[in-house]
């Protein structure tokens, strides 16, 4: 953390925090809560990104960060000044809309240099020629937003807020408009922009996938809360709760009662199997809970087969579904208690591929279970789509 | 004399009340219409009206089509209206139409039917005498059938007879009569006693309204500087244009009126105004502070005529109206609505019977010594009717 | 003036382009010239209303400008091609055209602005009540022009209470006036040729994506300039819509400057009116006519041109 000396960097805690600090930020509608007191870290310079459903309030969050909503309670702070009452056009934050919002009216140089003709900073034409070369638009310069693709009016509306050099740049479900293949060149490109230019981004989206390939930081947001923060790995290999578990990736998720703590790990009853967890990835006191597994950390074997993962192994499984995707096989297992378990097994061709009917025992590593709280609604978070 | 019941049958509407700016709206639609196709050049519309004569079917049809001024008869479905009385003396069926609201405007609407010797559909128009006297002059009108209107030439008041555009009544009856002077609202000003004073009087500077009907004004104007309305030449008119120039110039005048000046006058916006006597009747009803002042120039004395037009199918029919309108009685129940000057002689005597508050108002029975001061405005050629009007528009359309 | 936002080819790398099949093409054309008759006759009937009611007149209008000024309707009128007419009618007439271009230019101007704050307030801060103002907007309509105008004689009368206040206020002296005057014309043609300018003004207003405000406020515009730099040029279309509605009608209005001037506030349209009536004299109406459109027409394109209206969206 850089020491910066600036008028009014001290925050009014005491501590200065140069990044984006949001502290018991609530929104409140007429008719709903869309924000419910969250407290949120940006460090400075890094990619963050807020992932969540629709209506989850991560949109909102970034309005009142943009100030294009006014928080009902709670403070924004930035690089240790108070803004959360400043007006937008005095806040040193820009943002990328969604659907992009490029003035129809101007053409492309135009939006671009907007920013800075506001604030009447010198050298505009040679800034904005710099701009353009940078999101590759230079000979576009004089056309119109009308007559440019959407990828291209994804880079005007992403260079007309680089531009100006914003602490924090917003970006909220800045790729949603365009179409897969485009998206996946686009989110490497802006993760390299960000890389080249070491601004802080605030990234809002409800693509699991497109927030972890960017993000070194995803907030998962769900109901106006914050239901964890961490890095994208972080937050796959240990989720605390049933609603990340689902929402990032697919996880088996199978009812189990506690039957023992230690200080290394906790042991629960699965259905009669008792299998361990580390008590790092318990997150729940109770005396029931839901041990969680992804489908890839599954092994799959013949019934009685010994299989590289000393630790949990649950035998009595009947295969009930194949389908071969190529780089893997994805499986559905009917386990004796009725439960469908998913398994994704690595095409290396060492193993066999099971066909419908095979009687088979799964098994995993205890280090990758992991243990959540039984309260939870065990689909919270799962896409439709699987 | 004011009787409390009176108000209530009186018309609201005068018989000029009716906008002129009302038929202007229909003017674009009517001009273009008034331009005959096709297009270049177009023939004069002065017709012969003795080879525009359509066969008078008035005794198998007992119909009868008029085209009057609004306001300017009795309740006509009452029962004993003179209009109903007429239907069942006679036996004729009336369509009354109220379509004339404007001289000019009912002269466009009609120009080119009859400047072509076609019908208009109608059997008695009934217009102001500077328009009646063009109409004569371009041929449109059926002489009237002397036998059939005893009542005409026996009752006419003598004030109105012997015009120098249809001396002999060939042509037309006064349908009512008027007299153009001064009114003034004594609540505010003193009285003003002539059109000098109403041009030139500083107190009046500003409030003041001339009529914008051509003869009526110039008449005045002409009498101001020394001419005679009845009788006068180029320069004479030229010395009136450029008098009315000059009190339009000063800021004496308001506005050229044509319609509501009397409730203008009544609110204060004006304080004196030229004005026609039957409009101050009725207008005193509400406000017994507007005063009628037959100016020291003299008062113009005008008329609105039945005539019939050419290619009119029930004349007969047209001139029993005539007749039975120039009963006395008749004539004296229908000046006891309207409140113009009644044409008829012994209308006087039987308004006894109808309503004696009326009996010795001198704007509906004018005196001997009033209509001595009186003038008609000299008729004119088409060509002078023309020029004048043209300069007259110059300065009072507005 | 607003619809070349479709026209506007969307460059799609994606698309490799439509397949031209040779049969396709044919039928296309076959279908071309059904629709073509189909189109003809659909239009036949505009086509006929317009040269009745338009062309015709309008040539009869010509003619009847270039007529021989020493006719009468009593000798009748004929062609001399008399162009000294129109040099005839401007000099004499000149001060009225002039002012019927002034009082509507004052009055759209007055227009323009009393006509954008409203539509502004309808387009965004009505929320659910906005069709409810739009409809009192419309109100006025339903009564007729000249009842509307009439109402405002009664409205400025000297004995009315607007000139007792400003009386009182001192804005006007003791025996000033409102009615009979300039300020009567200007205020009657504004007030009757508002809506003209609401409306265009409000749908372009409202279509306005209210993003892009956000978005100029996002970028270091207050809500002054954000106004002038975005709601302003994008509601251009309906400016110019809505000052073409009103300062054409306007600029020819005769009613108001009748009802509610005095001998001095003469317009054109007043002087044509009379002309036609009252003085018969065809030519000089005619060529009056003709000029005041001429004027008008070649104002209007002067003004599109230089709105720009058609690299607006």
């Amino acid at each position: 953390m850089s020491l910066r000396v600036e008028a009014g960097v001290e925050a009014a805690d005491g501590t200065a925090y140069d990044g984006l600090r949001l502290r018991a930020l609530t929104k409140r509608f007429a008719s709903f809560t869309a924000v419910r007191g969250i407290d949120l870290d940006v460090p400075r310079g890094s990619f963050f990104a807020l992932l969540g459903p629709s209506g989850c309030g991560k949109t909102t969050t970034l309005r009142m960060v943009a100030g294009l909503d006014a928080p009902t309670s709670g403070t924004i702070e930035l690089a240790g000044k108070d803004i959360t009452g400043a007006k937008p056009y005095r806040r040193p934050v820009n943002t990328v809309f969604q659907n992009y919002a490029l003035f129809p009216h101007l053409d492309i140089f135009e939006n671009v240099a907007f920013g800075l003709r506001r604030r009447k900073v010198d050298g505009v034409d040679k800034k904005v020629a710099e701009m353009l070369a940078l999101v590759e638009l230079d000979a576009q310069a004089r056309k119109k937003p009308a007559q440019l693709s959407g990828g291209q009016q994804q880079r005007v509306a992403l260079a007309r807020a680089l531009i100006n050099e914003p602490e924090v740049l917003l970006l909220d479900e800045p790729l949603g408009a365009l179409d897969l293949k485009l998206r996946r060149s686009m989110q490497i490109e802006l993760k390299r922009i960000q890389m080249d230019v070491g601004l802080t981004f605030v990234h809002v989206t409800h693509d699991q996938e497109e927030a972890m390939t960017m993000a070194d930081t995803v907030a998962v947001m769900n109901g106006g809360l914050i239901e964890q923060m961490g890095s994208p790995a972080e937050l796959y290999e240990n989720p605390r709760s049933t609603f990340v578990a689902n929402f990032l990736g697919q996880s088996n998720l199978i009812e189990g009662r506690v039957t023992g703590r230690s200080a290394d790990e906790v042991t629960v009853d699965m259905h009669g199997i008792g299998v361990s967890v580390p008590v790092g990835r318990a997150h729940t006191d109770g005396q029931q809970g839901w041990v969680g597994i992804r489908p890839e950390k599954v092994l799959i074997g013949d019934a009685g087969s010994k299989l590289d993962a000393p630790g949990n192994t649950i035998p009595g499984g009947v295969v009930s579904d194949v389908s071969f995707v190529g780089v893997s096989t994805q499986y559905l297992v009917r386990m004796p208690w009725g439960q469908e378990l998913m398994v994704f097994a690595q095409n290396t061709g060492r193993d066999k591929i099971f066909r419908h009917g095979d009687p088979v025992e799964l098994s995993w590593r205890p280090e990758y279970a992991f243990l959540l709280d039984h309260s939870q609604d065990v689909r919270a978070g799962a896409q439709e789509d699987g | 004399m004011i009787q409390p019941h009176q108000p209530a049958r009186r018309s609201t509407l005068s018989r000029r009340g009716l906008l002129r700016g009302g038929g202007a709206v229909a003017f674009a639609g009517l001009s273009a219409a008034a331009l005959k196709l096709p297009f270049f050049s177009i023939d004069g519309v002065a017709v012969e009206a003795a080879e525009c004569v359509a066969p008078d079917v008035s005794e198998s049809q007992r119909e009868l089509i008029i085209s009057n001024w609004t306001g300017y008869i009795d309740p006509r479905r009452a029962e004993d209206s003179t209009m109903s009385r007429f239907q069942d003396e006679t036996g004729i069926s009336v369509t009354y139409n109220v379509d004339v609201n404007d001289n000019a405007e009912f002269y466009a609407k009609v120009r080119n039917q009859l400047g072509a010797c076609e019908p208009i559909d109608r059997d008695m128009i009934i217009l102001t005498d500077w328009m009646a006297a063009r109409m004569i002059n371009l041929g449109w009108i059926q002489p009237l059938d002397r036998a059939n209107v005893p009542n005409l030439h026996a009752n006419l008041i003598p004030a109105l007879r012997g015009v120098n555009w249809d001396p002999e009544l060939d042509y037309h009856a006064p349908w009512q009569s008027g007299l153009t002077g001064i009114a003034y609202n004594a609540a505010e000003v003193g009285e003003v006693g002539s059109f000098e004073e109403l041009l030139t009087r500083s107190d009046l500077k500003g409030r003041i309204t001339l009529l914008s009907e051509m003869a009526d004004t110039m008449g005045f104007m002409l009498k101001v500087v020394g001419a005679d309305p009845e009788e006068f030449d180029d320069d004479d008119w030229a010395n009136a244009m450029d008098r009315l120039r000059q009190v339009v110039a000063d800021g004496q005048l308001r506005q050229f009126a044509g319609n509501n000046y009397l409730q203008q006058l009544s609110q204060g916006s004006i304080v004196a105004c030229e004005a026609w006597s039957g409009d101050v009747i009725q207008a005193q009803f509400e406000n017994p502070d507007l005063k009628f002042v037959a100016p020291e120039e003299g008062l113009a004395l005008w008329s609105d005529n039945m005539m019939v037009p050419n290619q009119a199918t029930h004349q007969a029919n047209a001139e029993a109206w005539i007749d039975f309108y120039y009963r006395p009685d008749i004539a004296a129940k229908l000046a006891a609505w309207v409140n113009f000057i009644c044409p008829v002689q012994g209308a006087r005597e039987e308004m006894e019977a109808i309503d004696p508050s009326l009996v010795d108002n001198p704007l509906i029975f004018p005196d001997d010594d009033m209509l001595a001061n009186t003038w008609d405005f000299m008729a004119l050629s088409d060509e002078q009717q023309q020029r004048y009007e043209g300069e007259w528009a110059d300065v009072t359309a507005g | 003036m607003t619809s070349t936002a479709g026209t506007v080819p969307v460059v799609d790398p994606g698309d490799p382009g439509a397949p031209g099949e040779p049969d396709a093409l044919v039928d296309v054309a076959a279908s071309g010239r059904r629709r073509g008759r189909t189109a003809y006759l659909l239009m036949a009937p505009a086509v006929l209303w317009l040269a009745l009611f338009f062309v015709i007149p309008f040539y009869s209008l010509i003619a009847a400008s270039l007529y021989d000024p020493s006719g009468s309707d009593e000798d009748g009128w004929r062609m001399a091609y008399a162009f000294g007419n129109y040099v005839d009618a401007w000099q004499d007439y000149w001060q009225p055209f002039v002012r019927s271009i002034a009082y509507g230019g004052i009055a759209t101007v007055i227009c323009l602005v009393l006509g954008y704050v409203l539509a502004y307030a309808i387009a965004f801060k009505t929320g659910r009540w906005k069709t409810l103002v739009l409809v009192l907007v419309i109100a006025p309509f339903f009564t007729s022009f000249l009842v509307r105008t009439l109402s405002w004689q009664l409205i400025l009368a000297d004995d009315g209470w607007v000139v007792d206040v400003l009386r009182f206020l001192q804005l006007l002296d003791d025996d000033g006036r409102l009615l009979a005057t300039d300020v009567a014309v200007v205020t009657g043609l504004a007030y009757n040729f508002l809506p003209f300018m609401v409306l265009p003004l409000f749908a372009s207003l409202d279509k306005i994506d209210h993003r892009l405000i956000e978005a100029s406020s996002d970028l270091y515009s207050n809500p002054v300039v954000g106004f002038f730099k975005v709601t302003w040029p994008l509601s251009l279309p309906g400016v110019v819509s809505g000052t073409l509605l009103t300062f054409i009608p306007a600029a020819g209005d005769y009613i108001n400057a009748q009802l509610l001037g005095n001998t001095n506030t003469r317009v054109v349209g007043s002087v044509i009116e009379a002309q036609f009536t009252d003085a018969n004299q065809p030519y000089v109406a005619g060529a009056l006519s003709m000029t005041l459109m001429v004027v008008i027409v070649g104002m209007v394109l002067v003004y599109v041109r230089r709105a720009g209206t058609e690299e607006l969206l």
